[in-house]
């Protein structure tokens, strides 16, 4: 019997674009994911330390949370879309076998949210519900990823979406799919680091107005990033060594440009590596940020070679119509001044205030 | 029948996207008027020099913030999310057609958030004119937010000439977009008006709470004039086919815009009377009582034009997408081979003696379930059908469309109805089928030649009346609607079945069986009085 993969419609430009654009967004997403996973969890290890240093990190990171993840939501928003567009067809399937665990997911991110100002407005009154609340957000920042994880690693196996058949009720996991916990863990440690990474760094900011605070998050960020980094390379190795034959040979020389972009984030992950242990903030940090977009671009080759037997994004029929694109990315070039000039009006005011 | 169904029976897919889509919408309306709510009431707190004001402002932007910031912003990606799930085909052809669109929109709520972020943290530490400005550009970018998503929606109530095109502006700027447009910049101001009166209501210091509270009783004032327009030129560009819908042929849009009118008027009386004329009587009870008036005003409107969509989930008058995610196009091809052969995640790929039955529930779940629940509180199928025989429901299920104009035709053949008839009948119902052996034979001996002669009264009213009524009880008895009705009065209403009741349809049988019918309502007006 052949696999009940859905037809799809024409695109508007060639899926090139859509690749694009789908791999300049869902990187920075990640950098925002990434720096909320990481600042709770350093903000629930300081909280939990109860003293004075650590407890003025957890409120500064406390702060700063709402605001990374009203932007981790935004950037996930633009690439749900690209993503939607080249491989909706795999996408809205796996969402409907794993439907309600997926559709959970705007509850979890809703709660983690309001958990997150909470923690932020009622700071000064919160004693040990502070500890509380941070453990909860760090749960629900672990538990959203796994569903993640599920329906990104279900859509590339239609080979398991029979289960539907047993189980319309959209409860159906990829729990039996040998890559999804390294792939998690990857996604989780990973996060987990550059997160650490980014507190680090927040930490140089912080340490211009309490150079204490600075030191501290500076000091356990690049600690936590450098052991994490090790651990999430072994998991990588692991991951690939569960994904299927064809897939890991793409990376292992049968196909060039996977094999390069692999090698090419490898080296630099090891150099991140040795910058990262050897307390060397700044390289570290600059040399961490093309890493991750080196990452996603492993991602796709990856996806592409799960996918490859049943369907490559070439083959969508394209329309033609470049206008709306064109009108997109003249928006897109207004947004990003307009946000310069609110930025540097917001830094001005933060000057003089 | 392209993808998989998520099936909760007793739930159902339009509940969840009711659910959610309603309280974004209040939210995210909200989000739009309140920008301009906030800068002009800051702008009113400078002019007048009163701090009151911007302290008043600067807790009304914190409020603002968490709601529409977490809130309102994660639930509109929870539409997403859920119309994804519900009805993958359709989210699909919108996401295909105008991802530049939502892109665009993404842009904005990119510059939302930044912007709404900026203001609630440096109001009153940033110079006056910059933080307005920047209040400015967050409404800006709010109802340019609105102006992107109404283009999508309106588009599926109304794809204009995009159906022939395919045009991606011909569709955004459909014919609905402008009235559309202006109606829900109303809404929103009315909302941002609504929010701060119930604000409003918690304030201790009697002039201040005044004050604001005039200030704020006339936004819901004008927003609410300015609907009456804008609301009757929406109306007006609706596809014809939706405004019939809207005007009385579809009951739940009827009931729906009863209590949207009772809304509107308990929102103007609590308006007028609490806000503008005695804003000193104005108090909690008030606010929250004004909150509801807005929020049925907003689901009533979300549900009459989600509604007037039907039979299609992509319409107009030629229909794009039908509710069941079928295209027209295709409707003939399927009827004459068959929906399960087709269906790439049905169980069955035909009905046969063995899997009769569940052949049927399949065709429920790939077609019915669409919009109906099965003993759910939205369109129960069980109460819809209930007191229909299998006779009754078989040829009601092959006309539907005819009968009930908002709903799509039956996509199958002759024996995936009786399929799915004999499930409704026999699993849902517990009701005697006739045996299975012989419903599956007629698809190939072809079906008895029904007996010469007019068919008695009662197998008339099953045939034709039995799917709104029943005989003497439930919620809409014929006994009842006859009730001291002379024989000829009930057979001259039989010729004129839509002057009783825009959502009747006309009556299709013969003269002889309207004489029929009328014969066995008169014997039922009878005994009632015997």
């Amino acid at each position: 019997m052949s696999l009940p993969i859905p037809t799809t419609g024409p695109i508007q430009v060639p899926w090139g674009y859509f690749d694009a654009l789908l791999l300049l967004v869902f990187p920075i997403h990640l950098l925002f994911m990434n720096s909320v996973l990481g600042s709770t969890g350093i903000a629930l290890y300081a909280y939990w330390k109860k003293e004075d240093t650590p407890r003025r990190l957890a409120h500064e990171l406390g702060k700063a949370l709402p605001i990374l993840m009203a932007f981790t939501i935004n950037f996930g928003v633009a690439s749900l879309l690209f993503l939607q567009v080249l491989y909706g067809q795999f996408f809205y399937t796996s969402s409907i076998l794993m439907g309600a665990f997926w559709l959970s997911v705007i509850v979890l991110v809703i709660v983690a949210y309001y958990v997150l100002y909470i923690f932020d407005f009622r700071f000064p009154h919160l004693g040990r519900t502070g500890l509380w609340l941070l453990a909860l957000a760090m749960l629900l920042f672990l538990t959203i990823p796994f569903l993640f994880t599920n329906n990104m690693s279900l859509m590339l196996r239609p080979q398991f979406w029979s289960a539907y058949f047993n189980d319309p009720g959209g409860t159906t996991l990829n729990l039996h799919d040998p890559t999804l916990i390294p792939r998690y863990l990857h996604m989780v440690v990973g996060g987990l680091a550059i997160g650490a990474l980014f507190v680090a760094v927040y930490g140089r900011f912080l340490g211009r107005k309490d150079p204490e605070v600075g030191r501290y998050a500076t000091t356990v960020g690049m600690r936590v990033f450098a052991v994490l980094t090790l651990v999430q390379m072994v998991d990588g190795m692991v991951f690939l060594v569960t994904t299927p034959g064809d897939v890991m040979n793409m990376f292992l020389g049968h196909n060039v440009g996977a094999t390069a972009i692999l090698m090419a984030a490898f080296l630099l992950a090891l150099l991140v590596l040795v910058c990262g242990f050897l307390g060397k903030l700044v390289p570290t940090a600059v040399l961490a940020v093309p890493l991750v977009f080196l990452m996603t671009f492993v991602r796709a080759y990856l996806r592409t070679g799960f996918l490859q037997p049943f369907y490559a994004p070439d083959s969508l029929k394209v329309t033609g119509q470049y206008s709306p694109m064109f009108f997109f990315l003249g928006a897109l070039g207004t947004g990003l001044l307009v946000a310069v000039w609110m930025l540097r009006k917001a830094s001005a005011s933060g000057k003089t205030a | 029948m392209n993808y998989p169904v998520w099936y909760l029976p007793a739930i159902g897919g339009p509940t969840l996207i009711a659910i959610i889509a309603v309280t974004h919408v209040f939210v995210s309306q909200f989000a739009v008027g309140g920008g301009l709510y906030l800068v002009l009431a800051e702008r009113k707190g400078l002019r007048e020099q009163n701090p009151a004001i911007l302290d008043f402002t600067r807790k009304y932007t914190k409020f603002f913030a968490l709601l529409t910031l977490v809130y309102g912003a994660v639930t509109g990606v929870g539409i997403w999310f859920v119309i994804g799930l519900v009805n993958p085909d359709a989210t699909a052809l919108l996401i295909h057609n105008f991802v530049f669109a939502w892109a665009t929109e993404w842009v904005v709520f990119f510059l939302e958030i930044l912007a709404i972020t900026i203001y609630l943290y440096t109001f009153g530490r940033m110079e006056d004119r910059t933080h307005q400005a920047i209040g400015w550009i967050y409404f800006v970018c709010g109802w340019l937010s609105l102006f992107i998503i109404n283009g999508i929606i309106a588009f599926m109530l109304s794809p204009g000439k995009w159906t022939d095109s395919h045009n991606f502006w011909a569709g955004f700027f459909n014919p609905t977009f402008w009235p559309s447009l202006w109606f829900r910049t109303m809404v929103a101001f009315m909302l941002a008006g609504s929010f701060a009166l119930l604000i409003c209501a918690f304030l201790k210091e009697p002039q201040l709470k005044a004050l604001l509270t005039r200030f704020s009783g006339k936004w819901v004032l004008l927003a609410v004039l300015g609907g009456i327009p804008t609301g009757y030129w929406y109306l007006m560009s609706t596809p014809d086919h939706a405004r019939k819908l809207i005007e009385g042929q579809m009951a739940t849009i009827t009931t729906a815009l009863r209590y949207g009118a009772y809304a509107v008027v308990g929102l103007l009386a609590l308006t007028l009377v609490f806000a503008l004329a005695r804003p000193a009587w104005h108090n909690k009870a008030v606010g929250f009582l004004l909150l509801a008036c807005a929020f049925l005003v907003v689901g009533s409107f979300e549900w009459t034009r989600e509604n007037a969509r039907r039979p299609y989930v992509v319409g107009g008058d030629q229909g794009v997408l039908f509710s069941d995610s079928i295209q027209p196009d295709a409707m003939q091809r399927i009827q004459a081979s068959g929906f399960l052969a087709a269906a790439r995640w049905s169980r069955f790929k035909k009905v046969d003696q063995e899997h009769f039955l569940a052949a049927g529930q399949e065709l429920f779940k790939f077609q019915c379930y669409a919009c109906h629940t099965v003993g759910g509180w939205n369109n129960d199928l069980v109460a819809r059908t209930r007191g229909m025989n299998f006779n009754a429901l078989e040829g009601y299920i092959e006309r539907i469309h005819q009968i009930r104009p908002f709903m799509p035709p039956f996509a199958g053949t002759d024996i995936e109805a009786r399929a799915l008839a004999a499930w409704i009948v026999k699993d849902l119902h517990g009701e005697k089928i006739p045996p299975v052996a012989s419903l599956v034979a007629e698809e190939e001996t072809g079906r008895e030649p029904a007996a010469a002669g007019v068919p008695a009264g009662k197998a008339v009213f099953e045939e034709h009346c039995s799917f709104c009524h029943q005989l003497g009880e439930g919620s809409n008895p014929i006994r009842k609607r006859v009730a001291g009705w002379s024989r000829s009065r009930i057979r001259q209403a039989l010729d004129h079945l839509s002057e009783l009741n825009p959502a009747m349809p006309a009556f299709t049988g013969s003269a002889p069986e309207k004489d029929a019918l009328a014969d066995f309502l008169t014997g039922l007006n009878q005994e009632g009085a015997q």
